[in-house]
């Protein structure tokens, strides 16, 4: 499903070099969940950003999907991130001015996708995460669980093949994120292969593998006995 | 197309939207009616007078003294002037086209008759006064020498043989205008006047009057010290001419004042200064509302960019193109400026008929605001497209940062 090979990311300044991922090797399976930690600064952000193709890198190979995307162009990169992948962030990142309806919409509307198609996966999707009879609402009439079952929504709307999640609890309550982690695991036993950022350690453990980050690297990359899902 | 999610959105943001909304609006209204009156101005200024005005110029005769005798000493300036090389005609007229001075009357078809009386502008000339102005003489004949009376305040106008423009004509005889040749028509004094000739063209002094095309020529010289002589001279001549003529006549010993030696285009420009200026001043002030529009329009949208760097990158992370961020920002401009045009369109309208009622100007033509609409539609994806394109380039990177 994915396979970084010796990637490489460097952040250049007049001054400064700064190395963000070195030689990171990484293979996913489909149907895995796999968490990635690591301490702040270690890239796991930068990581989360290439595997998501939102930045490029700076040598290295990137397989993913079966598809080399390592030159893809932006505009190519746009698509694949459309069609193959769904993104989950930390602030949920809703758009305020759009009731929930037209939130989950957003990616559909850049596939191209009919009215009445999209108008069946958006009510699908919200009713998956129990917010269909709220469609009409406005993200700050919600809570923060709420919002972020909005934003996993609005990630699964398109289908992708795998989701990244970075730090879907943060902002949340114990209570509400053990409420989000149930949905990604429901998710993730439906099939769709997930990897997620995140600072908690106890996370760490509810996944498949667990891939420690350090310096750029990865240091360590343990399956984990207890069950996903 | 997002038209369904912007304009929800844009509604939950009132105040900015209707600002520029309610600027384009105001914009519109007065560009609509600015281009109308300048257009209008322009019209007005760009009727020909019907004369030759490129090779003509003018020069006032003001004769002073006991041994002064005006018709002496005219005679003698014209026949100079026409045997200098390069002057096609010259004639003695008591008013110049189109220079906001000259002398009037009205003409009416039976005489005594108050109702249906036409104005006119009246020139008394000699009879070189048709090749001189360069008029188009359409139907009858031209003035010969024996048909010009030389008259002072001691002898009366009496009746006369006179030539007038087909305008004035058909305003004495509806319908029957070019057959007007032959037939009397009678001043307010009730002298008769037999219409020998018609031209094309010639307009009155006064080029702001309701009767600017309606002239009546008289085949007369009236000797009062004081005289203009119009010189028509070959393509190329005038100028040289001007200060020829003025020198050979300030030489000729005779105790005169020379003024006001103009060509017949400086002082037609002299004539729509006014309208000039007020195009001109009409042209700044829709130059910088436009300005000011597009500002405001540059300014939301910078400001509405700066304000959803988050989200467009987040949009950009979910599968957006840069053509469709550009697109989106393109679309919101779009929807906002709808408003403000079709705002702008009804108001424009309104303030043109308030016009019409108070100040006599005439209703704008129908493509007026739909062609306003159009083009501050322009001025608005114009404006907007730095920015929409500084917002494709933000990195959907940015949805990953905690900002």
């Amino acid at each position: 499903m994915l396979k970084m090979n010796q990637i490489n990311k460097v952040f250049r300044t007049e001054v400064v070099e700064t190395h963000a991922l070195r030689n990171f090797s990484l293979h996913v399976q489909e149907g895995e969940f796999v968490t990635i930690t690591g301490p702040s600064g270690c890239g796991k952000t930068t990581f989360l950003n290439l595997a998501g193709l939102l930045e490029t890198f700076t040598s290295g190979q990137y397989v993913l999907d079966g598809e080399d995307v390592s030159r893809l162009g932006d505009y190519q990169r746009a698509k694949v991130r459309n069609e193959k992948i769904g993104f989950i962030f930390q602030s949920f990142n809703l758009m305020p001015d759009l009731n929930l309806f037209d939130n989950v919409d957003v990616p559909l509307r850049y596939r191209g996708m009919r009215a009445a198609e999209r108008k069946l996966r958006i009510e699908k999707a919200l009713d998956s995460v129990g917010l269909l009879s709220r469609k009409n609402h406005l993200p700050s009439q919600l809570s923060g669980g709420q919002q972020q079952r909005v934003a996993i929504a609005r990630a699964l709307v398109g289908e992708p093949r795998f989701l990244l999640a970075d730090e879907p609890t943060g902002n949340l309550d114990s209570n509400t994120a053990s409420g989000v982690m149930e949905l990604l695991h429901e998710i993730n036993a439906a099939g769709t292969t997930i990897i997620m950022v995140t600072h908690d350690p106890s996370l760490a453990t509810q996944s498949h593998r667990n891939v420690h980050i350090l310096d750029g690297q990865v240091q360590s990359d343990n399956t984990n006995h207890v069950k996903a899902a | 197309m997002e038209i369904g999610p912007i304009y929800r959105a844009l509604m939950r943001n009132r105040l900015g939207v209707i600002l520029i909304a309610a600027q384009i609006a105001f914009t519109l209204t007065v560009i609509v009616n600015a281009v109308y009156i300048i257009n209008d101005r322009g019209e007005l200024m760009a009727r020909p007078s019907g004369t030759d005005e490129a090779n003509l110029f003018f020069i006032n005769n003001i004769g002073y003294g006991d041994t002064y005798n005006e018709a002496v000493v005219s005679a003698e300036d014209l026949d100079m002037i026409r045997q200098l090389p390069g002057v096609t005609a010259a004639t003695i007229i008591n008013a110049i086209p189109v220079s906001g001075s000259g002398s009037s009357t009205g003409m009416a078809t039976v005489a005594g008759r108050i109702e249906g009386v036409v104005p006119t502008a009246v020139y008394t000339v000699d009879e070189q006064a048709l090749s001189t102005l360069g008029v188009e003489l359409v139907a009858g004949r031209d003035f010969t020498a024996t048909d010009v009376r030389y008259r002072n305040d001691s002898i009366a106008r009496g009746d006369n043989e006179i030539i007038i423009t087909v305008a004035m004509a058909e305003a004495l005889f509806p319908g029957e205008g070019m057959q007007a040749v032959g037939r009397t028509i009678y001043d307010v004094n009730q002298n008769a006047s037999v219409i020998i000739g018609l031209v094309a063209r010639l307009q009155a002094p006064w080029p702001q009057s309701s009767f600017v095309e309606n002239s009546m020529l008289i085949p007369e010289v009236y000797i009062d010290n004081s005289a203009i002589y119009l010189v028509r001279t070959e393509p190329g001549q005038r100028d040289r001419l001007m200060v020829e003529v003025e020198e050979r006549l300030a030489a000729s010993g005779h105790s005169r004042i020379l003024r006001n030696n103009r060509s017949l285009e400086e002082r037609r420009a002299e004539s729509y200064r006014i309208d000039s200026a007020m195009s001109t001043i009409l042209v700044a002030v829709i130059g910088t509302l436009m300005f000011i529009t597009a500002m405001g329009i540059v300014g939301l949208a910078v400001f509405s960019i700066n304000r959803r760097r988050k989200q467009i990158g987040t949009r950009r992370a979910l599968g957006a193109t840069r053509p469709d961020i550009l697109r989106y920002f393109l679309l919101e401009n779009l929807l906002i400026s709808t408003v403000g045009v079709v705002a702008g369109a009804v108001l424009a309208i309104a303030f043109n008929l308030f016009l019409v009622q108070n100040f006599d100007m005439s209703r704008i033509d129908w493509y007026y605001a739909p062609a306003g609409m159009v083009v501050l539609l322009i001025l608005g994806q114009l404006a907007v497209i730095g920015p929409a394109i500084s917002a494709t380039r933000i990195s959907p990177a940015l949805a990953t940062r905690s900002i």
